[in-house]
């Protein structure tokens, strides 16, 4: 494969990847702390719509706008993510009926598209959008060049975003209560830590990141609005997560890794290989299921790490 | 005097008060949501109900789309009453779409009533096969079934795709004008069109009517038979169906084979009864699956209940694609369906209360609350 | 609050080398719990710096009652707690660490993923701020992990680590957060002989620099081998507080049962079952049987039991001691992994539940709203939990609940089960009517070998008396009876044999008649008579 053809290859890898990045490291951040969030579908929805609408009604320089779009769609998606922590966590509400209610509400035919109706922006075209940077004037070095130096704002705040989140759960303190609340709240309510407030403060997290990655669809893939943007990338989001193993830096590989693959299968065909690219596209899944049932024993689950808790509502025992 | 205790026992009044109470204050929201947008609540809600049940042929496509509900509805209501957590009923229809579609092009000559029975059994085997990988997972290896029937339902829609607009497959059309511009799956022959049951100005798609007896019957399995009893045990304690010797593994793995049936069921329904040709698009952008579950919760995992609540779904949506336009933004249907569930699941939280009026007298203690252990 | 390395404040410290008040005392507490039980009744302790006091007694003696007081986890009705002499008021378990009281359960709550070091600095980090090094931590861990001799690896995953590790983290999470007084709960129930060496020695280098502990046990030879002083605690009250080299093995088990050989309590088993020694074939068979517990340990080690037709055999023990698991190897809730069970001469099939039922063995277990029923269910549904396999009307697939409505309600006046009808659920039932269910479906399909664990507990007395003829009256019609019970009285009331369970193994089998409570406490404390 020449080495053009690689560098296109994870350039679109890098640019499918990002918003699955963003709304993956948020899940990633619930999941941890015992809650499932099937909603992220409508929550990146809500981040897209959100987004361009500031994009087309705040004045002002160019990046100034992007910044307070992309908190606007933080703002949308994290207060749909508290929705679900609600019914989640106080309520204690089956966590998968509560997600799905939230993407069927603010999903494709749902709120998403209710306010882009409302606030009559479909057909618009977009104001602001991101544009690549230069960094440190290497986009022309070749191979890494384009892929490296040559990204917008976002990409490199994923990048950004997957090293903080490290740091945060393996380094800090927080990070540490954080996982031991989705292995054991039980253990973590006996040493003092508030097992609700850690739930609700990374579900509406996680709703927050994933509304910033909805954003990248309107603000960086295309300068447009319309119902269902993001075509199922909160889904795959989801499935991401799990097969990182709720890890940081395996969701920034997967998350390129299902892009790359996707790409891979119509450039093989293209040189003569008859493989289906749904093949390729599937495989991730594949695997994800196989690990999965290897990992059930009991010893091994230990060290892949799905959080013991996730799904499960807490109640404490009254003394 | 009114107080307000946390209570084990529901009286009965508040059973029904509670779901209606929530429907009331949902009507309300959404009445809220489009008051503030501009649209008169009350002519919106005549304009919906005219939509999905009065108008000519409302009815009719008020049940189409609450056909494929029902089936993943009862899906849902069958496995996670046993708490069985099978969220893969959108894979397991569209596998059943697969093998129905499949029987359904391959015995084509076969006099109706056996192709439409052999298209059944098709979808609903294909759906059950599908299902029983997260079942076996789960019931021999402990294996979450919630990641994997959800991982499972991307490789259907994976295969789908495939066979239809990436390969030369059986399901594909590869001969007619049409399909050499645009990939499009083969047509099944008109013999294989289930036959909708015609009621006046009315028709009821046959797979819906399949669906109510298969409703009745899941009903009857689980109130009726040792297999319902069992189920029913393991979903309330699984300590105490161990405890009476129950086999907890092959009932996970039959439930989940039933559970997927029901869905591969839909998937037929929606080449027999409506489409008559396996569309990967159409399907996914449906969602059938995950919808089912939402109706499936608003039911209570009650199949009669899912059959009534599939009916409800399926008239809002409808009434959102009919009235489509610069006055009625499709968005309503959405939003006002995730009001209507986010206000009965809340719901939930007050039914957890009592309301009693008068003095407070000591309610009825369960045993393990009794004796305060040193 | 400023620790030094070996983790003691200055604070106390000092006040254990100067003639100081006790460091922990409870001063006339009381403490009642729902349903008119009295935990602990007026009850005096107190122990000093530097030393090892032992909390004695059986279950229900009101130890772990305390201790909870103690810990911040319950509130006294009456009386106070002092530390230092000074009355202290505590309202949560933070507030009892702040003052430096800290327990250590009997379970664990680690978090399995996570590494020692993480454990323990799990909600509370002596550095503070907001990153955690792990390298000073760990630094921190083996400082104390070695003074105090408890080696353990702080990168380990607690997963990784036998029982006895884990106990160690546990203890060394209190030290590590200036554990000044340190209840132990049973800590030994799941450690080897050679841990528990260990464990003294490390609790005797922990009492060397000031500190106090408390050890709260059942078992004799260990208190005589650790503690300096001990309180006994008997069904709430506290007895007496001896020092260790002023009393011996009888004195204590006597305080900790209670009163001499009493004529008090009828022995009714021997009086009214007349049949044991007409009919002595056996109905069940223990014969050398082991069985694993839950973490790994060692929970029977080769018990060897027989209950006759028409007797009652009494288990007598501390709970934990592998009662629990017998209970639930001859149910076949477990599986044996030595020797073989037979009922009526034939061996049962290990681990299967099923195969115990069929072969008549019915038990009534310990925890009834758990195990023993589904408690969303209704009474009729409840009562053919087990038989609706096999009896008929069920034999088909088809269950014809009217049938069993109608059955259910004859049960419910035999067994006086106070319930508005066959179709209420379970759960609002009352405690007592909760056990009479069980123990109508258990009973009335004419077992050959009744298994009940704690059958009384928690019931009034009405319930309590309704449940004892129920069991006397299925021996008399000639099923052999296992009685696995805490309470000693009940025991000896009801079995015509009692043998004493004592860490896995049976110390000792004899007929009611002969039984004196001394020499079952001794041997219920592990001091062979």
């Amino acid at each position: 494969m020449s080495s053009d053809l690689a560098v296109s290859i994870a350039v679109s890898a890098i640019a499918y990847g990002t918003p699955l990045v963003l709304a993956g490291l948020g899940e990633l951040l619930a999941e941890r702390s015992g809650v499932l969030n099937l909603g992220v579908e409508g929550m990146m929805l809500m981040g897209a719509v959100t987004a361009f609408f500031a994009s087309q009604m705040l004045p002002g320089p160019g990046w100034a706008v992007l910044i307070l779009a992309l908190a606007a769609a933080a703002a949308a998606g994290a207060a749909m993510a508290l929705i679900h922590a609600f019914l989640s966590i106080t309520v204690r509400v089956n966590q998968i009926v509560s997600g799905l209610a939230l993407t069927i509400f603010a999903g494709t035919i749902g709120l998403s598209s209710y306010a882009g109706q409302v606030w009559g922006i479909g057909g618009q075209h977009g104001l602001h959008q991101l544009s690549r940077l230069d960094v440190l004037g290497l986009s022309d070095v070749p191979v890494v060049g384009p892929i490296l130096f040559n990204q917008d704002a976002m990409v490199y705040l994923s990048w950004g975003l997957v090293a903080l989140v490290s740091y945060y759960l393996y380094r800090t303190r927080f990070g540490l209560y954080l996982r031991a609340v989705g292995e054991s709240p039980r253990s973590a309510d006996a040493m003092g830590i508030n097992v609700s407030a850690y739930r609700y403060v990374h579900t509406v997290l996680g709703g927050a990141l994933a509304g910033i990655g909805g954003a990248y669809f309107t603000l960086a893939i295309a300068p447009i609005w319309t119902d269902g943007l993001t075509a199922g990338a909160g889904w795959i989001a989801i499935a991401l997560v799990i097969f990182a193993f709720w890890r940081p830096d395996l969701l920034l590989v997967g998350a390129y890794l299902f892009g790359a693959l996707s790409s891979l299968g119509f450039t093989l065909q293209a040189n003569g290989v008859q493989l289906p690219s749904e093949l390729f596209s599937s495989l991730p899944y594949v695997m994800t299921v196989v690990v999965l049932a290897a990992a059930s024993t009991t010893l091994a689950r230990r060290r892949i790490g799905t959080p013991a808790a996730l799904g499960v509502p807490y109640v404490r025992e009254e003394g | 005097m009114i107080s307000i205790e946390r209570s084990l026992v529901t009286p009965r009044w508040q059973r029904v008060a509670l779901p209606v109470a929530s429907l009331a204050i949902a009507a309300i929201l959404a009445g809220i949501v489009l008051a503030a947008s501009g649209h008169d609540p009350l002519a919106t809600y005549q304009q919906i109900y005219e939509a999905s049940f009065t108008s000519t042929g409302a009815l009719t496509a008020t049940f189409i789309y609450a056909t494929p509900l029902l089936f993943t509805g009862l899906c849902v209501a069958l496995a996670f009453r046993m708490r069985v957590w099978n969220i893969g009923g959108e894979g397991q229809l569209y596998m059943g779409a697969v093998g129905a579609a499949g029987v359904g092009l391959a015995l084509g000559g076969w006099p109706q009533p056996l192709l439409i029975a052999m298209m059944m059994v098709g979808g609903a085997v294909a759906g059950m096969l599908w299902a029983m990988i997260p079942g076996l997972l789960r019931a021999y290896l402990h294996t979450n079934e919630i990641l994997t029937s959800l991982m499972l339902n991307y490789v259907a829609g994976l295969l789908m795709y495939y066979l239809i607009y990436d390969s030369a497959s059986f399901w594909r059309d590869t001969t007619s004008a049409s399909a050499l511009v645009f990939p499009q799956g083969k047509y099944l022959l008109p013999a294989a069109d289930w036959p909708g049951i015609v009621i006046g100005s009315f028709t009821l798609p046959f797979g819906f009517a399949a669906g109510i007896v298969l409703a009745v019957l899941l009903l009857a399995l689980i109130r009726f038979t040792r297999f319902g009893f069992e189920m029913r045990v393991m979903g309330d304690s699984p300590a105490a169906a161990t405890y009476a010797g129950m086999s907890t593994r092959r009932k996970i793995v039959t439930v989940m084979a039933l559970s997927g049936g029901l869905a591969g069921l839909g998937g037929a329904s929606q080449i027999g009864d409506f489409g008559h040709v396996l569309d990967p698009r159409g399907l996914q952008q449906a969602g059938y699956g995950y919808t089912g579950i939402v109706v499936a919760a608003l039911a209570l995992y009650n199949p009669l209940a899912v059959v009534i609540v599939s009916i409800l779904i399926g008239a809002l949506t409808n009434a959102g694609f009919a009235l489509q336009g610069p006055l009625f933004p499709i968005g309503l249907v959405g939003t006002m369906e995730g009001i209507i569930l986010f206000s009965v699941l809340g719901g939930e939280f007050l039914g957890r209360y009592r309301i009693r009026f008068g003095r407070a007298p000591a309610p009825a203690i369960a045993a393990d609350e009794e004796s305060g252990i040193p | 609050m400023d620790i030094r390395a070996d983790g003691l404040t200055a604070a106390s410290a000092e006040a254990a080398t100067t003639g100081s008040p006790p460091a922990v005392a409870a001063l006339g507490v009381t403490k009642r719990f729902a349903g008119g039980v009295v935990a602990n009744d007026r009850v005096t302790f107190e122990a000093r710096r530097g030393e090892v006091h032992a909390l004695l007694g059986e279950n229900g003696a009101g130890k772990t009652t305390l201790c909870n007081i103690l810990t911040g986890m319950y509130r006294p009705d009456e009386g106070e707690v002092r530390v230092d002499g000074k009355p202290i008021r505590l309202h949560s378990p933070h507030e009892a660490q702040a003052a430096g009281i800290f327990m250590v359960h009997q379970h664990l709550s680690l978090v399995d993923s996570l590494t020692v070091a993480e454990n323990i600095v799990l909600g509370w980090s002596r550095q503070g701020g907001l990153s955690f090094s792990s390298r000073t931590v760990e630094a921190e861990i083996d400082e104390i992990a070695s003074r105090y001799q408890m080696a353990v690896d702080p990168r380990a995953r607690i997963w990784q680590l036998s029982l006895g590790e884990r106990q160690r983290v546990d203890i060394l999470k209190a030290l590590y957060r200036g554990a000044s007084i340190l209840i132990l709960d049973e800590p030994t129930t799941v450690l080897t002989p050679s841990e528990i060496e260990q464990l003294f020695s490390s609790v005797r280098e922990m009492v060397a620099g000031g500190r106090t502990v408390i050890f709260i046990s059942h078992k004799l030879p260990e208190v005589f081998a650790i503690a300096d002083r001990t309180t006994i605690l008997r069904r709430g009250r506290s007895m007496s507080t001896l020092e260790i080299g002023e009393t011996d093995a009888r004195q204590l088990a006597r305080l900790m049962v209670g009163h001499e050989m009493s004529l008090d309590v009828p022995r009714r088993a021997s009086t009214e079952a007349a049949a044991p020694a007409a009919e002595p074939r056996s109905v069940l068979d223990l014969d050398a049987v082991s069985v694993q517990g839950d973490f790994g340990t060692q929970a029977l080690r080769e018990v060897s039991l027989t209950v006759r037709a028409g007797e009652v055999l009494g288990i007598a023990g501390v709970s934990g001691n592998g009662q629990r698991e017998l209970a639930e190897v001859i149910a076949g809730l477990r599986p044996a992994t030595g020797g073989a069970i037979r009922v009526d001469g034939e061996k049962l099939v290990s681990g299967d539940a099923r195969d115990a039922i069929r072969r008549g063995v019915a038990y009534i277990p310990e925890d009834r709203m758990g195990t023993g029923v589904s408690p969303n269910l209704s009474v009729a549904e409840n009562l053919i939990l087990k038989s609706y396999r096999r009896d008929s009307p069920h034999a088909g697939p088809i269950l014809l609940m009217r049938q069993a409505e109608a059955q259910a309600t004859a049960l419910m006046a035999r067994f006086d089960i106070r319930a508005p009808g066959p179709r209420t659920l379970v759960r609002q039932l009352s405690g007592g009517n909760v056990q009479k269910v069980v123990l109508a479906r258990e009973l009335s399909s004419d077992p050959r070998l009744v298994v009940a664990a704690s059958p009384t507990r928690g019931l009034d007395v009405g319930a309590t008396e309704y449940v004892r003829n129920v069991l006397l009256d299925a021996a008399r019609r000639g099923a052999g009876v296992l009685l696995i019970s805490e309470d000693l009285d009940e025991i000896i009331e009801l079995s015509n044999r009692i043998a004493v369970l004592y860490g896995g193994r049976v110390v000792g089998v004899m007929d009611s008649a002969d039984a004196t409570y001394e020499q079952l406490g001794l041997l219920m404390a592990g001091a062979a008579s």
